[in-house]
């Protein structure tokens, strides 16, 4: 099988804003890989576009405009299927000095075309969970049910009882403990992060390729957020399902991921393997990577009572973007020789060594 | 000297109020008389429907007119022409039971598909659907009924359509209401990237498991609606005509001897009237305190 589990390049999502009355391009040309078995982790300030980039693959993009085009590729049953495929006629973009003026969707024959992609892959291929997992469940039924319709709707699996059974072995391989006990309970009668294990059991019961994980941990107490974490590790290791793990706690990122993907302004400035982009001593590196690492606080920093690093500034707000670097306006390492094209050209996401890519004019492009 | 004492049981469920004043004691009285009157009314529905009667309702007996309950061989005492009270009040079910539940059906079913659409989809949909409640609400029921009958000579049941019709916006109302409650958890989101498909999430997670108790209050405040519009109606002379009774049009015929002295006639089926509509009032609203008000926390 070649290429990646999914691939997305040069994705678009934006949305109208009533209040500003703009379009603000969420995400805004951004690519990923996800391969066969490992995790991306995707970091990025709040606003950045990592979860809509998740919810896009996942076609649960519900406001308007929504998905505006780009090439989502997933291998399914060894066959690869572009999620995206020929959907660009039913959208028309008008752009003017980097702002967009006007999108025209046809959101009826969109959605028909893309469901129609979409067919077999959302749940069953494609998994995801969300973070604030009480709120994910539906309080009026049991946990069980609930999971024994996924292993129902999704698995040859489709007797009541054997469903129950296979509903009670997910419920203990997530380390719920007295499963057959749990299994009639409802959420509301469980903790947060029993109901987020709960939600990982239904997720991946359905044997999906990929999981997404939209800030899986957020909303959770710090301990239970380490447990979940290491819960989720730990299936990684046994089921080989690869995860799009979306968060912007590095720490997390950190401990679960293979490669690391970070966004800034609706697309990705730097992506390549988690150790190399989250190293104390990159020897390249993206300035925003840089500035949001040094954003943690360390135990030294506490023990100097030094003050927390900020990155100046705000995020940037998507409606118009700047000619030249999205970061450029708070980027604290902009020389003299390249200020000039920083501010007016984009930098492309160069590759700085082997699978190490970073969107900086600082690096030399090896082409 | 005092003294104190832990007591044992959950803290918070602790009530210091006497059993009869506390809220549940009271819900559960009111859920328990609705059911009981809901009962009364399907038994005697049934009766009527297979004419399992004390008297023949239009048997008249000229000697005993208008006599109070409990004169010998007619419980519930006679009318003015001498027919048997009893037998015409459980008769009287008729005119109402089968039209009610029609109304409860089309206002349940129609304000469900209009509440989906509303909460679900939202937008216009949304918009066009409170609207209407309040153009509905803002219009007295009766004069609209009444002019339905001027205008097409409308038969009982065509009254119910017309009762269902505008009951509709109140459940579309309550059950968009919900989902929108619903939509700020996401798990109907969730239910959708599980690959559920949308029939599904609609009819079983949002209708059946979230909905399905305010659909039954809906119902059982239908059904106290339908009887009231029908015994008005029978009453003014526009529903059931004699000699087929109605509740509405026995209290009609009594009214004309109530200032005679002869309050019975009237007054047994109007008291009814009373404790039928009760009935189903109270048992909606029990059931609401009980079912909808607790289980908020989730």
């Amino acid at each position: 099988m070649s290429g990646p589990l999914l691939s997305i390049e040069n994705l678009r999502t934006y949305f109208y804003s009533r209040a500003k009355r703009a379009f603000i391009r969420s995400v805004d040309g951004a690519s990923l890989d996800v391969a066969r078995g490992e995790t991306l982790g995707v970091v990025g300030e709040s606003g950045s576009g990592k979860t809509v980039t998740a919810l896009s693959a996942a076609g649960l993009v519900t406001a308007a405009p929504g998905v505006i085009g780009g090439r989502i590729t997933l291998q399914s049953n060894g066959t690869a299927r572009e999620l995206l495929d020929g959907l660009e006629r039913y959208v028309r973009v008008e752009e003017e000095d980097g702002r967009v003026v006007a999108v025209e969707k046809d959101e009826r024959g969109w959605r028909r075309h893309a469901e129609a992609l979409m067919a077999g892959v959302r749940g069953k291929e494609i998994a995801m969970i969300f973070q604030n997992p009480r709120a994910a469940l539906n309080p009026y039924s049991t946990v069980g049910n609930q999971l024994v319709e996924t292993i129902r709707l999704h698995t040859g699996v489709k007797g009541e009882r054997e469903a129950k059974e296979r509903a009670i072995a997910w419920l203990e391989r997530v380390r719920i403990d007295s499963p057959r006990l749990r299994f009639d309970n409802f959420p509301f009668g469980m903790s947060g992060g029993m109901c987020q294990r709960a939600m990982i059991a239904m997720a991946l019961s359905a044997e999906p390729s990929l999981l997404v994980a939209d800030e899986p941990t957020t909303g959770l107490d710090a301990t239970i957020q380490s447990r979940i974490v290491e819960l989720l590790g730990d299936l990684k290791e046994e089921t080989g399902t690869a995860t799009l793990l979306i968060s912007h706690d590095i720490s997390v990122i950190q401990r679960l991921s293979d490669r690391v993907a970070v966004m800034y302004g609706g697309t990705v400035v730097e992506s390549g393997r988690a150790t190399e982009v989250l190293a104390r001593d990159a020897p390249a590196r993206h300035p925003y990577t840089e500035a949001l690492l040094e954003a943690i606080p360390s135990a030294e920093a506490i023990r100097n009572k030094s003050y927390l690093r900020a990155i100046e500034g705000d995020v940037l707000d998507t409606i118009e973007v700047p000619r030249g670097c999205r970061f450029y306006g708070r980027c604290n390492k902009v020389t003299d020789a390249i200020r000039e094209r920083c501010a007016g050209l984009e930098p492309p996401l160069a590759e700085v060594s082997s699978g190490h890519k970073v969107r900086c004019w600082l690096y030399p492009t090896k082409t | 000297m005092r003294r104190f004492v832990q007591t044992q049981g959950p803290i918070g469920e602790f009530s210091a109020l006497p059993l009869l004043q506390r809220a549940e004691t009271r819900d559960l009285l009111y859920v328990g008389y609705g059911l009981l009157i809901v009962a009364l009314v399907i038994a005697s529905y049934l009766m009527g429907a297979f004419g399992w009667l004390p008297h023949d309702p239009r048997q008249m007996d000229v000697g005993l007119i208008n006599a109070p309950a409990l004169t010998a061989g007619h419980l519930l005492g006679t009318d003015f022409l001498g027919r048997d009270l009893q037998s015409r009040l459980i008769l009287g079910i008729q005119a109402y039971f089968l039209p009610g539940l029609l109304a409860i059906a089309i206002s349940v079913a129609g304000g469900c598909v209009l509440g989906v659409l509303a909460g679900y989809r939202g937008g216009w949909l949304a918009a066009v659907v409170t609207y209407i409640d309040n153009l509905l609400d803002s219009f007295p029921r009766l004069v609209l009924i009444l002019l339905v009958i001027a205008a097409f000579k409308a038969d009982i049941y065509a009254i119910m359509i017309v009762v269902g019709i505008t009951g509709m916006p109140e459940t579309a109302n309550l059950v968009s209401g919900k989902i929108a409650f619903l939509k700020q958890k996401n798990f109907i989101e969730a239910a959708h990237a599980l690959g559920l498909p949308a029939h599904t999430v609609i009819l079983k997670h949002i209708l059946w498991l979230n909905c399905r108790t305010l659909l039954v209050i809906q119902a059982t405040l239908g059904m106290a609606e339908a009887i009231i519009v029908e015994t008005s109606l029978s009453y003014l002379g526009f529903g059931v005509q004699e000699p087929t009774p109605s509740w509405g049009n026995m209290v009609q015929a009594g009214a004309n001897y109530f200032l005679q002295g002869n309050f019975w006639p009237s007054t047994a089926p109007a008291l009814a009237i009373l404790a039928t509509i009760l009935g189903f009032q109270l048992l909606g609203d029990g059931l609401n305190n009980m079912l909808e008000g607790k289980r908020r926390r989730g």
